[in-house]
């Protein structure tokens, strides 16, 4: 309900004094409102003239006013630390985001990500604005209300007193039962509620099967089943606004039987009565609106304690082992991994890549060879620095320099990776061209986008250059995508490392043959990794690792593996289809 | 208010459900109504009761009635209100079970022009969200709303009743409550909400970009870009959420000062009303406590109704939605075998400024033929895909099986063509409701043959729960090899005579691709197979290999005649089967 962690944010505490402070007053304010009311009430029970209650009915609205005032200044007191709060927790997840880098999307998905950013955040402001004011409200006025009841008539203070725990205790029970229940029920409440979607984005499939019309009625009928399953849980689940209802609402009955009999036995007279009457449903107001937004805070501590789990991830220090600088990579220049584990999860003992041990070299071009699933990419993502090694074990040097992991700030600028899909971003050309170099020339621009076999291209588009591309802009199709990637290489000279991961997978054969002499001239010069399963690339490389099951089976020139009957040779057979 | 009329106009989704399970619908408006009455009932009977026992009524039984009554409303208010919301519940259910139907209906004439879409899985759930939307609707802003004015109504009746001059300004103070500041809410807004969904939507843009370029902005180094274009969005929200507040704040601030003042109006009339006498003036506490109640209901009007833009949107997008049944009265049957697919003389053009993907394109392909479609993407392969299954209409020229049209087939289409795309769905269900699909008739024997023959039995086999395992949402159980042969077993069953497939292997690597063709080619020997193919890679299993470039066919014939006569057909197959030697141009 009220998160420990929400104290430890800058400025909270003294925020949540002054906000008792003001319940205090909000709540003297309720008295207040509630005993001139009643007097001008009483006054004129009593036949008094208008004139005689004028005084009453003054400071009643003064009450009222200030009770009222009090909720705005709450609000716009907490608003600017909640707004704060909030922003700086955005910013924290951005830099917490670019600190993980990419391997931490892989693993938690694009659309995680961007809704705990988001939507996650949105939440966590809604939760904070309720929070904290209910919680509070909650605290103080209540018992300010039942002092004064108390002052006024010890009985009916007790029993509202008796009440209140009965109210929470109730509520919970029957929130507990209530998640029994949807727990019983919910793997396959959850499939009812998914298989309308489900159905829509399988309706191509059932088209091609003849099915679709018939189908209709099906959706219609499981969402029937699915109203059904509903309708059981919340009439569960209601049962604990019902409790909160019910006690309320009758205890306000059983005060106002209670007053009246002390009325006749003469015990009490009417404006102590009526002041008491008036108070009690002010004395389970808090509790009331609290328990509306419970839900609403709810999913709110829920977002909350997810973003602050993705803040307290551990990320990759000592980024700066081979200094902030870009590396001058030259001939002479050596990677080397010596027996090197990787483990996606550190639960799990079987390490996704083990024992890695190569020596790179110059401006070797090392081609990757696998089947699906033997650990290329990971590789790749290894040798990127976006995954980090198992630490304490194996070592990995950089010209003779010993780093706990590659994702060295110098490292990272001195390559170019070039994935299956580059990403584009939603930018005009030029700027996604110059990405990496954003101070680069217009001409400088266009010299790489010719490089690159673009030329053609650009001269169709309308804006040329400046057109956008990315999501939602111009579909840039696999082919094109890949030689923006190249651009980009051709356009930044000093970065002499490059990583492809499968860049011609997807790509039509025809398109791949064209571009592939896009990118032969690019891989002189450079120390090239390329994982591929096509195997026309290998003829290009001087050295190739062979992959499988997480670990190199053969390395040596493709010559050399070619000589003696290895997993080379069985693979290469395999992949062109000698089953 | 002109445009709130504008969305009804042609409104097909939300009007028609109000007046369908019409009893419901009053059955849930008159438990609201109760439970709000009930509330202020309470309220109302209290005030007299103590009022009167403060007179010291020689007998007890002078009060009893009040006292009965007391519990009465006491127990009334809770046990109204449950009732209300779960027949407001099931009401919204039972319209939402309608709306599904229908916009399933809707989308379904759509299914492949859907598919075409990049984003389609949002389109989709936007529209599914939209549902849920015009479920609020109901729930947050309509029922409450009309609540809350036949609650005004009645109020301003009864007081009416005593004196007609305070009964109207009743109904223009609540009627500032329930109209005048809903309307004012609902326009600012409205000017608000679209300025904010810009702002949202730019937010959300950027940040899937920084997200999904993220590998990017690391190795570039651009760390301090890549924080400050956060920066702005973020401020620019909040200044946007602070104006929300704080309007919300003033505006319930201003409408419990009217409440406040309502008190003191009731004080006031009271004075002149209700003081002629002791009896009389017992009601007074009755009626200004029966204020207090109100006011949670009254106030929350304005909140549901400042919400309406955001359903408006989803009442619009819903609404454009094409519902008209498909058109039928062409359609026939094809009676004897299929002898022939012949494209003849086809010409297409997706609008008139587009250029023309076909002229005047032939293509015969005799029953039991394979063949292979080949061209680089853009081409117009799937174009000529879905002008064979009568998707598109081409412009000019036919698509015929023997001598029928394909577009007078499509009610027959899942009897004749079997389609293998680079997707295949799998519905979230068992692997033997999955495969069943592509014959509802099909024994649990049929299924399991079916299986065996894509070479799944042992696989299956070592579920635990076999033939009855759930594929999880989109297949997510299985590869990607895996899932195309389920998907190839379903379209064993369905045993249709031309089988197109879409290239089924563009994700696959090169040795699960090599086991899947093999599968395909050996199951499917004796049907016509129109095979699009992105690369070379099991060529050898069709009779005849086209590659289609600007609408053409350029190259033609059988994989051993291309590969003997024409050097550019070698230099590809060379290239897939791994050989290439530098300094060789194309």
């Amino acid at each position: 309900m009220f998160d420990p962690a929400l104290f430890k944010l800058p400025g909270m505490r003294r925020v949540t004094v002054i906000l008792s402070l003001l319940a205090v007053v909000e709540g003297i304010c309720i008295v207040l409102q509630a005993y001139y009311l009643s007097v001008a009430i009483v006054g004129l029970w009593h036949l008094h003239s208008l004139a005689t209650i004028v005084r009453p009915m003054l400071f009643f609205a003064l009450a009222w006013t200030g009770r009222q005032l009090l909720v705005v200044i709450k609000n716009r007191l907490m608003y600017p630390l909640v707004e704060k709060t909030t922003g700086d927790l955005r910013k924290q997840v951005m830099q917490k985001l670019y600190r993980l880098g990419p391997g931490y999307v892989a693993k938690t998905g694009t659309g995680n990500v961007v809704t705990t950013a988001l939507e996650g955040i949105d939440k966590v402001q809604t939760y904070l604005m309720l929070v904290v004011i209910k919680v509070v409200d909650m605290m103080v006025i209540p018992w300010i209300v039942l002092i004064y009841i108390a002052w006024l008539r010890w009985r009916e203070a007790l029993f509202l007193l008796a009440i209140f725990p009965l109210i929470i205790i109730f509520m919970i029970i029957l929130g507990y039962a209530a998640q029994a229940k949807a727990d019983k029920q919910y793997v396959g409440y959850q499939r009812m509620s998914n298989h309308f979607v489900d159905t829509l984005r399988g309706l191509p499939t059932l088209k091609q099967l003849g099915l679709s019309k018939r189908y209709a009625n099906n959706v219609y009928q499981v969402s029937e089943g699915y109203r059904q399953q509903t309708m059981a849980v919340i009439k569960i689940a209601m049962l604990s606004t019902f409790a909160l209802d019910f006690f309320t609402t009758l205890s306000i009955a059983v005060v106002a039987v209670f007053l009246g009999f002390g009325l006749i036995n003469g015990t009490i007279t009417l404006l102590p009565a009526l002041v008491i009457l008036v108070l009690s449903p002010d004395y389970f107001l808090p509790l009331r609106t609290f328990a509306n937004d419970y839900h609403a805070t709810l999913n709110g501590k829920n977002a909350f304690t997810a973003v602050q789990e993705m803040l307290a991830l551990p990320v990759a220090t000592d980024r700066q082992q081979l200094g902030e600088a870009p590396l001058d990579w030259h001939e002479d220049s050596t990677l080397s991994l010596q027996a090197v584990d990787f483990k996606y999860d550190d639960t799990v003992s079987q390490p996704a890549l083990s024992k890695l041990t190569l020596t790179a070299h110059g401006y070797q071009r090392i081609g990757i060879i696998g089947a699906s699933g033997s650990g290329k990419s990971t590789l790749i993502n290894l040798l990127g620095g976006f995954l980090t090694p198992v630490a304490d074990q194996g070592e990995i040097q950089v010209n003779g320099q010993t780093v706990s992991h590659l994702s060295q700030q110098a490292w990272q600028q001195s390559f170019f990776y070039i994935p299956q899909s580059p990403y584009l971003f939603h930018a005009t050309l030029a700027e996604n061209i110059a990405f990496y170099q954003p101070q680069a020339s217009q001409t400088a621009i266009e010299q790489a986008a010719n490089k690159a076999g673009l030329t053609a291209w650009i001269q169709t588009l309308p804006d040329g250059l400046a057109t956008p591309i990315g999501e939602g802009s111009r579909g840039v199709s696999g082919g094109q995508a890949q030689r923006i990637a190249l651009a980009r290489a051709f356009l930044d000279d000093s970065r002499k490392i490059l990583l492809f991961d499968e860049p011609t997978a997807h790509l039509d054969i025809e398109t791949e043959a064209e571009l592939k002499t896009t990118i032969l001239p690019v891989l002189q010069d450079h120390l090239v990794f390329f994982a591929t399963h096509r195997l026309h690339w290998i003829n290009q490389m001087d050295y190739v690792l062979v992959m499988d099951h997480g670990q190199i089976v053969e390395q040596g020139t493709p010559a050399e593996l070619a000589e003696h009957d290895g997993a080379y040779v069985r693979l290469r057979d395999e992949m062109v289809g000698a089953i | 208010m002109k445009d709130f009329l504008a969305t009804f106009k042609h409104d097909t989704w939300v009007m028609p459900y109000l007046r369908k399970y019409k009893k419901l619908l009053a059955l849930t408006l008159f438990l609201g109504l109760m439970t709000f009455f009930c509330g202020s009932a309470l309220m109302f009977n209290s005030g007299y009761l103590i009022s009167k026992a403060a007179r010291h009524p020689y007998n007890i039984l002078m009060i009893y009635v009040p006292i009965v009554l007391t519990r009465a409303f006491g127990i009334g208010r809770p046990a109204f209100r449950y009732a209300e919301r779960i027949t407001s519940h099931n009401w919204v259910l039972r319209i939402v079970s309608d709306f599904r139907k229908k916009l399933y209906q809707a989308v379904e004439k759509h299914a492949v022009a859907i598919r075409q879409n990049f984003q389609t899985g949002d389109v989709l759930s936007i529209l599914a969200d939209d549902i849920d939307h015009i479920e609020n609707l109901y729930l947050r802003t309509v029922f409450p709303t009309v609540i809350a004015w036949l609650m005004t109504l009645i109020i301003v009746i009864a007081l009416g009743y005593f004196s007609w001059w305070f009964g109207l300004l009743m109904l223009l103070m609540l009627g500032l409550v329930v109209v005048v500041m809903p309307l004012w809410s609902v326009l600012i807004n409205g000017a608000r909400e679209s300025q904010s969904r810009q702002l949202q939507q730019g937010f959300y843009t950027q940040l899937t970009d920084a997200v999904m370029g993220l590998g990017d902005w690391l190795i570039a180094g651009r760390q301090g870009d890549f924080y400050e274009r956060q920066t702005k969005p973020i401020k620019e929200i909040a200044a946007l959420r602070r104006q929300d507040h704080q309007f919300q704040w003033w505006r319930d601030f201003t409408i419990q000062m009217i409440f406040g003042i309502i008190c003191l109006a009731l004080l006031i009339w009271s004075s002149f009303y209700w003081t002629s006498n002791a009896a009389s003036s017992n009601w007074i506490a009755a009626f200004v406590l029966s204020v207090f109640p109100l006011v949670d209901a009254l106030q929350s009007v304005s909140q549901g109704v400042s919400e309406w833009p955001s359903y408006q949107r989803s009442i619009r997008r819903v609404n454009d939605l094409d519902t008209t049944p498909a058109d039928e009265h062409d359609q026939t049957t094809l009676t004897e075998p299929v002898q022939m697919l012949r494209v003849a003389d086809l010409s297409f053009q997706y609008s008139a400024d587009n250029h023309a993907i076909f002229s005047g394109l032939n293509l015969t392909l005799k029953a039991g033929e394979k063949l292979a479609l080949l061209g680089p993407s853009g081409t117009g392969k799937s174009t000529l895909l879905k002008l064979i299954l009568g998707d598109l209409i081409p412009d000019q020229g036919t698509v015929q099986l023997n001598d029928v049209p394909v577009t007078r087939l499509q009610n027959e289409r899942a009897r004749l063509f079997g389609v293998l795309d680079q997707q295949p769905y799998l519905f979230n269900t068992t692997i033997m409701n999955n495969v069943r699909m592509g014959n509802l008739n099909a024994t649990d024997e049929q299924v399991k043959t079916a299986l065996k023959a894509v070479e799944l039995d042992a696989l299956i086999a070592t579920l635990p729960d076999g033939y009855e395992t759930v594929v999880e949402e989109g297949g997510a159980r299985f590869s990607g090899g895996e899932r195309q042969r389920l998907a190839l077993a379903r379209i064993l069953l369905q045993d249709a005579p031309i089988i197109i497939l879409d290239e089924p292997t563009v994700s696959l690597d090169p040795i699960t691709e090599a086991h899947l063709l093999a599968t395909v080619f050996r199951v499917l020997h004796d049907k016509t197979i129109l095979w699009v193919t992105h690369h070379l890679a099991g060529i050898e299993h069709v009779d005849q290999v086209r590659f289609l470039e600007d609408g053409q066919f350029d190259m033609a014939g059988t994989p051993q005649k291309l590969y003997a006569t024409t050097p550019r057909f070698k230099r590809l197959y060379d290239l897939d089967q791994g050989h290439d030697t530098p300094n060789e141009e194309v």
